[in-house]
C-alpha cells in the first residue's frame, strides 16, 4: 500500500480563493452600492423580507461575503459575521466559482451546472442572480460583459460613480422595510424616484 | 451538444410490467423494511386502486404501519409536516407513495422532514442541501403518466400563504423504487390522461432544449418523446388497453429521468405560476404553454428542436422536412398534438380556457421569474417576455 502522501491545495489554488475573497468583498459592497444607485436593484431587495441575510461562499467555509436587508437599510457585513443566512449560495469548490467571479462566465452558468447549492428561498436566490447581473453591469467593462450577461448592460449612472460608491457599506433606502413582496413592490413605486437620483439615504 | 460541465444520477429501481405491484414486498425486504406508511388520496382508494396495493401487500406479508390518504390536489407544507408526524407516530419505517405528482412530492417533502429530523419543510428549502447518509426508504407508484415524479429529484410544494409553489431539488429525493404497473393508469380519464401526457412531453421537450441538455438526459428525453407520440393516441382511444397504457408510463418516466437532470425551463416556470397564482391543473399548463415557449426560444433552441421533430413527428416527416423548416415543424407539431388532445378529451388549448384572466397575468409573470427553472432555459426572459408569452397564451 502506497504510504499516506499530505498533498495542499497548492498555490494556483490558494491564489483563486484570494481572488474570489476579493471579488466577494465587491460583489458585496458593489450590490449595496447598486441599491443605492440603481431603481431596478433597489426594487428588487425591496422585494426582499425584512431581516433577509444573504451570504454568498465557496464551501468549504470561506471565502465568503454577506449582506443584510433590514429596517429599510441594505448593508454589506463583509465576511467576518456571525449572522445566520436567510440564503446561503455555496459554491462547491473554488474551482466552480472562480470563473464567475472574475467575469469569465455568467452568474447563471454555476447554478445551471450543479456547481453551487441554494439554501433558503429559491425565489430569493432568483431576485440576487438578477441584481447580480445588474452589479456585474458596472464592475465588468462591456467587453466582458458582453460575454457573461445574458443581455446588454443598462447602467443609470457611470462606471465610475458605481466604484466610488464602493466604498460605502450601507444603503439606507428610506423606507419602511418589506414584509413581502407585493407590498415592497408597491412601496418601491411611490418612493423609488427620489433614491434614484442616487442621494436620498446615503450613509455611506 | 455537450455543456462544459454536467452531473447526471439515475439511481432508482425501475419495476415496469404486469404484476409489478407484486413485486413490492420483495423491495421491502430488499431494503429491511416490515413497516411501510402509506401516502394516497381518497379519491385513489374510492377507484380501488389502493386495494390492488394492499392486496400485494398481504399476500408478501408485510404490514401496514399507516395509511395516509389526506394529501390534497395541491399538497402543502402543512400537509407534509403532518405526514411526518404520522410516520413518525405510526413507527414506521419506509414510505410507499401510491398516486399522482402531489401525492409523490407530498412523500418526497415529508422524506426531508423524516431525515434531516427537522420538524419543518421550510427549513429545508434550497437546491443540493440535503445532507444525509440514507433518506428513508421510499418506494413510489405512479397512478398517472406525466408527472415522472417517480424518478426525479424534485418536489413542488404549494405555500399557501405566498400562492407560490416550492421547489425542493437534490438527487437524495429520488426514490429507491419506481413501480410501474398498468393495472394503475387503466382506468385514468381521458381527460387526465391528455393532461399528464402532455405533462411527459413537456418534460422531455424543455429537457432537451433546456442549458443542461446532455448525451444522457437527449438518449431519455428522445426515447420519451417516440413514445409518446405513438401512444398517447392509443391511450385516447382505447383507456383499457394496457401495454399502451404501460408503454405511456415509460414515457413519463423517461421524461422524468431526463428532467431531473437536465431541468426544466420557462414553460414549467410559467406552469407552475399558473399553479400558484391560479390552481391551474400542472399538465394543462405545460400543454397549454409549450408551443408557446418553444416560439419564444426557437431562435436560441431552433437546432434542438429541429433534431426533436424527428422523434415528435417520425422519420417520413422529418426526412421529408427542409432541414431550415424543422425547429417551426417541431412546434407545429406540438401544437397539432394539443389540438388533438383538446379533440379527442377536451383538453383546454388557451389559459382563459381553465380559469386564468388578463388581470392575472402581470401576478403570474411576476412568480415565473422567481422560480428556479428559468435558471435552466435556453434564452434568458424579462419579466415583460413573460408577461407576452402569457398573453398570447390566454
Amino acid at each position: 500500500m502506497a504510504s499516506l502522501m499530505q498533498v495542499g491545495p497548492g498555490p494556483a489554488k490558494r491564489a483563486k480563493r484570494l481572488v474570489a475573497g476579493v471579488v466577494f468583498g465587491v460583489l458585496g459592497r458593489g450590490t449595496v452600492a447598486c441599491a443605492r444607485l440603481d431603481e431596478r436593484v433597489r426594487t428588487e431587495v425591496m422585494t426582499w423580507p425584512d431581516g433577509t441575510v444573504i451570504t454568498l461562499s465557496i464551501s468549504p467555509g470561506s471565502p465568503r461575503t454577506t449582506i443584510r436587508w433590514e429596517g429599510g437599510r441594505l448593508k454589506a457585513l463583509g465576511s467576518k459575521t456571525d449572522a445566520e443566512s436567510t440564503l446561503l449560495v455555496s459554491f462547491k469548490s473554488v474551482e466552480d466559482a472562480f470563473p464567475a467571479l472574475i467575469g469569465m462566465k455568467s452568474v447563471l452558468q454555476p447554478f445551471a451546472e450543479h456547481r453551487a447549492t441554494v439554501k433558503g428561498d429559491l425565489a430569493l436566490a432568483m431576485s440576487l442572480v438578477r441584481c447580480l447581473h445588474i452589479v456585474e453591469g458596472y464592475l465588468f467593462p462591456d467587453i466582458m460583459n458582453r460575454r457573461i450577461l445574458p443581455l446588454p448592460a443598462k447602467r443609470e449612472v457611470g462606471h465610475l460613480r458605481a466604484y466610488v460608491a464602493l466604498l460605502g457599506t450601507s444603503a439606507d433606502l428610506g423606507v419602511p422595510s418589506a414584509a413581502s413582496a407585493p407590498s415592497a413592490a408597491s412601496a418601491v413605486a411611490s418612493s423609488g424616484t427620489s433614491e434614484a437620483s442616487g442621494t436620498k439615504g446615503d450613509t455611506a | 451538444m455537450i455543456p462544459s460541465y454536467y452531473e447526471f444520477s439515475n439511481r432508482a429501481k425501475v419495476l415496469s410490467g404486469e404484476a409489478a405491484i407484486d413485486h413490492i414486498p420483495f423491495e421491502l425486504k430488499v431494503m429491511e423494511c416490515a413497516r411501510p406508511i402509506i401516502v394516497t388520496n381518497k379519491q385513489l382508494i374510492e377507484l380501488g386502486l389502493l386495494k390492488v396495493v394492499l392486496r400485494a401487500l398481504a399476500e408478501g406479508g408485510v404490514q401496514v404501519g399507516a395509511i395516509y390518504d389526506d394529501v390534497p390536489v395541491d399538497s402543502s407544507v402543512a400537509v407534509v409536516n403532518d405526514l411526518a408526524a404520522v410516520y413518525r407516530d405510526q413507527g414506521c419505517d419506509a414510505i410507499l407513495a401510491v398516486g399522482g405528482g402531489s401525492v409523490l412530492d407530498t412523500a418526497k417533502g415529508a422524506n426531508i422532514v423524516l431525515t434531516t429530523g427537522s420538524e419543518d419543510l421550510n427549513e429545508q428549502m434550497g437546491n443540493e442541501i440535503i445532507v444525509a447518509r440514507a433518506m428513508v426508504p421510499f418506494i413510489a407508484v405512479p397512478t398517472t403518466a406525466g408527472t415522472g415524479s417517480e424518478v426525479t429529484g424534485a418536489a413542488v410544494i404549494k405555500d399557501i400563504e405566498r400562492h407560490t409553489k416550492m421547489g425542493f431539488v437534490s438527487y437524495a429525493l429520488v426514490p429507491d423504487v419506481a413501480v410501474l404497473d398498468p393495472r394503475m393508469t387503466v382506468g385514468l380519464p381521458p381527460r387526465l390522461t391528455a393532461s399528464t401526457g402532455m405533462d411527459a412531453l413537456t418534460h422531455a421537450v424543455e429537457a432537451f432544449s433546456c442549458r443542461q441538455a446532455n448525451p444522457l438526459s437527449d438518449a431519455y428525453a428522445r426515447a420519451a418523446i417516440d413514445l409518446v407520440r405513438e401512444y398517447l393516441p392509443l391511450v385516447l382511444e382505447d383507456g383499457r388497453n394496457a401495454s399502451a397504457r404501460l408503454a405511456m408510463a415509460n414515457a413519463a418516466l423517461l421524461a422524468g429521468v431526463s428532467f431531473s437532470n437536465s431541468m426544466v425551463g420557462i414553460v414549467h416556470a410559467m406552469g407552475h405560476s399558473c399553479g400558484g397564482q391560479c390552481s391551474v391543473a400542472h399538465g394543462d399548463a405545460m400543454g397549454i404553454l409549450l408551443p408557446h415557449g418553444m416560439e419564444f426560444n426557437v431562435d436560441h433552441a431552433g437546432p434542438r428542436y429541429a433534431e426533436l421533430l424527428l422523434h415528435l413527428a417520425g422519420p417520413e416527416v422529418y426526412a421529408s422536412t427542409p432541414a431550415a423548416d424543422r425547429a417551426a415543424a417541431a412546434i407545429e407539431t406540438v401544437r397539432a398534438m394539443l389540438q388533438f388532445t383538446h379533440e379527442r378529451a377536451g383538453m383546454p388549448t388557451k389559459l382563459s380556457e381553465v380559469g386564468v384572466t388578463l388581470e392575472q397575468l402581470p401576478g403570474i409573470a411576476t412568480a415565473a421569474m422567481n422560480d428556479g427553472s428559468m435558471t435552466f432555459n435556453p434564452r434568458y426572459a424579462e419579466e415583460s417576455d413573460v408577461l407576452q408569452i402569457l398573453k398570447a397564451a390566454l
